[in-house]
């Protein structure tokens, strides 16, 4: 189940006006408040973050925002969490902020962007056998290293970081990329 | 005794100095006359100077200081229609006659003067500046739309900067402008200032120990402005002045910061500025400010 959160809606009821501007680090804080308190209270698996009633997304906010909800894991628990509704400036804004970091999310298509992808700091073997997962779905790990030309370890090296980052489900034996939609 | 502090009759980041060097030792003990009678044009960075001063002077418990208005009509017009005569009228006596005039902002002022105080105002300067930004900055400078939202975010990140690191609250100010005798294009311009601890002190408790003998202001605002560090040990920090630095590359604008005795500046290849000057007259908190020029019609 998805658990759809719009970050519109919590900006006009945190700052309690029209603004579709998210800027400054304690509405950023405010706003990663009332998500994890949406994702503690929800049965749901995957928290996809709907940014799509937002202007502006500033490094301060993108950092409170995205960049803590991912730091704080325990808060978290096994919730995977997805963004949608990036526009290009966000991308960079979230990009930016996560790649200080060394973490990384995932993006649904969008705008210049016609297939999910990896947001912040990711090997390159990482995000090549991620972009495959979404093309063709569900793999075993030796049908993905078989796919790219790669040894077995190098594919399962690759799908291990992305399955750490939360960016990517496995039963032990398949990786998926996170269903949504 | 009165110390009179002439205004630069062209009041911009490069006439500062005169301006700054003026005041002597700080907090001046003098009581102190702003002599603006002279003056002919001053850029955002000039205005918030003077606000700036005033500010500095009262958190200092110094005497209300006098300021005389231009003698030039159409510089006052032009000085209160950007807001500044509303918050000079609360920092100093004025003398002279002052238009009848509010701050609605004449076409190339993109923001008044505005006073950045808390999180809520950095919310209003972004609001008020996305209404005009796009129109100049696609429309007359000829950058992609997507600049203006970089711009907005450049704005945002300058002012709280104020917010969270100066201890006070401090201005901002936005104009379009065109510059002549450097570079013969529009320019659009923020000026950010505020009468804080300056960068040297704010990054102190955390960064003087690595740089040794070398700390001062100029190694304070290398660190801030080059590496990207804060006074927080969180990396999400300190990314914002990074943010802005690589936009402006892009643009070929320049973005320079004093505080202190120190004045460091990314240059562009159309300005000739120094990097990096040190040992200057000192002056209260951080001065910002960005240029961001039209951009060659050939690349356009």
């Amino acid at each position: 189940m998805i658990q759809t959160i719009r970050i519109g809606t919590l900006l006009r009821e945190t700052v309690a006006s029209p603004y579709r501007n998210l800027v400054t680090r304690p509405t950023g804080a405010a706003i990663r408040n009332r998500i994890q308190a949406a994702i503690a209270d929800s049965d749901c698996h995957t928290a996809l973050l709907d940014f799509s009633d937002i202007e502006l997304l500033d490094l301060s906010c993108a950092d409170e925002v995205v960049a803590k909800l991912l730091l704080d894991g325990g808060e978290r628990g096994s919730r995977f969490v997805v963004l949608s509704g990036l526009r290009e400036d966000q991308h960079e804004a979230i990009e930016h902020v996560l790649t200080t970091h060394r973490l990384v999310v995932a993006a649904m298509p969008g705008g210049e962007h016609p297939a999910p992808r990896l947001l912040g700091w990711v090997t390159a073997d990482a995000r090549t056998a991620f972009a495959l997962l979404c093309e063709r779905g569900a793999q075993l790990a030796g049908d993905l290293a078989g796919a790219l030309g790669w040894p077995a370890a190098r594919a399962d090296a690759a799908l291990e970081a992305l399955v750490l980052h939360r960016v990517v489900q496995t039963d032990g034996d398949r990786y998926q990329p996170l269903s949504i939609g | 005794m009165t110390r009179v502090i002439e205004v630069p009759a062209t009041f911009d980041d490069r006439s500062f100095e005169q301006f700054a060097a003026a005041f002597g030792q700080w907090p001046p003990e003098e009581k102190i006359l702003l002599d603006a009678r002279g003056a002919q044009w001053g850029s955002p960075f000039g205005l918030l100077a003077m606000l700036t001063a005033g500010q500095a002077l009262a958190e200092a418990r110094r005497e209300r200081p006098l300021f005389t208005v231009p003698t030039n009509e159409d510089v006052r017009r032009y000085w209160a229609r950007a807001g500044f005569f509303t918050y000079a009228a609360e920092l100093f006596e004025l003398h002279g006659k002052l238009p009848k005039v509010t701050a609605t902002g004449p076409s190339d002022v993109l923001l008044d003067v505005t006073p950045v105080r808390a999180t809520e105002d950095v919310h209003e300067v972004v609001e008020k500046i996305s209404q005009g930004a796009s129109r100049i900055l696609h429309g007359e400078l000829g950058l992609e739309m997507k600049a203006t939202l970089r711009f907005s975010m450049a704005l945002s990140e300058a002012c709280q900067n104020i917010v969270e690191h100066a201890g006070t609250s401090g201005w901002v100010a936005v104009q379009a402008y065109t510059f002549r005798r450097r570079l013969g294009r529009r320019v659009v311009v923020i000026a950010v200032s505020d009468a804080g601890i300056g960068f040297r002190r704010s990054l102190e408790s955390t960064h003087a120990k690595r740089f040794g003998d070398r700390w001062g202001d100029g190694a304070a605002l290398e660190a801030a402005l080059i590496q990207g560090v804060s006074r927080f040990r969180d990396p999400g920090r300190g990314q914002g002045l990074a943010f802005i630095k690589r936009f402006l590359d892009q643009w070929k604008g320049k973005i320079s910061i004093r505080s202190g005795t120190a004045r460091l500046a990314i240059v562009p290849p159309w300005d000739e500025d120094v990097p990096l000057s040190e040992h200057l007259p000192f002056f209260p908190g951080a001065q910002v400010q960005i240029i961001i020029p039209a951009q060659d019609p050939e690349t356009r």
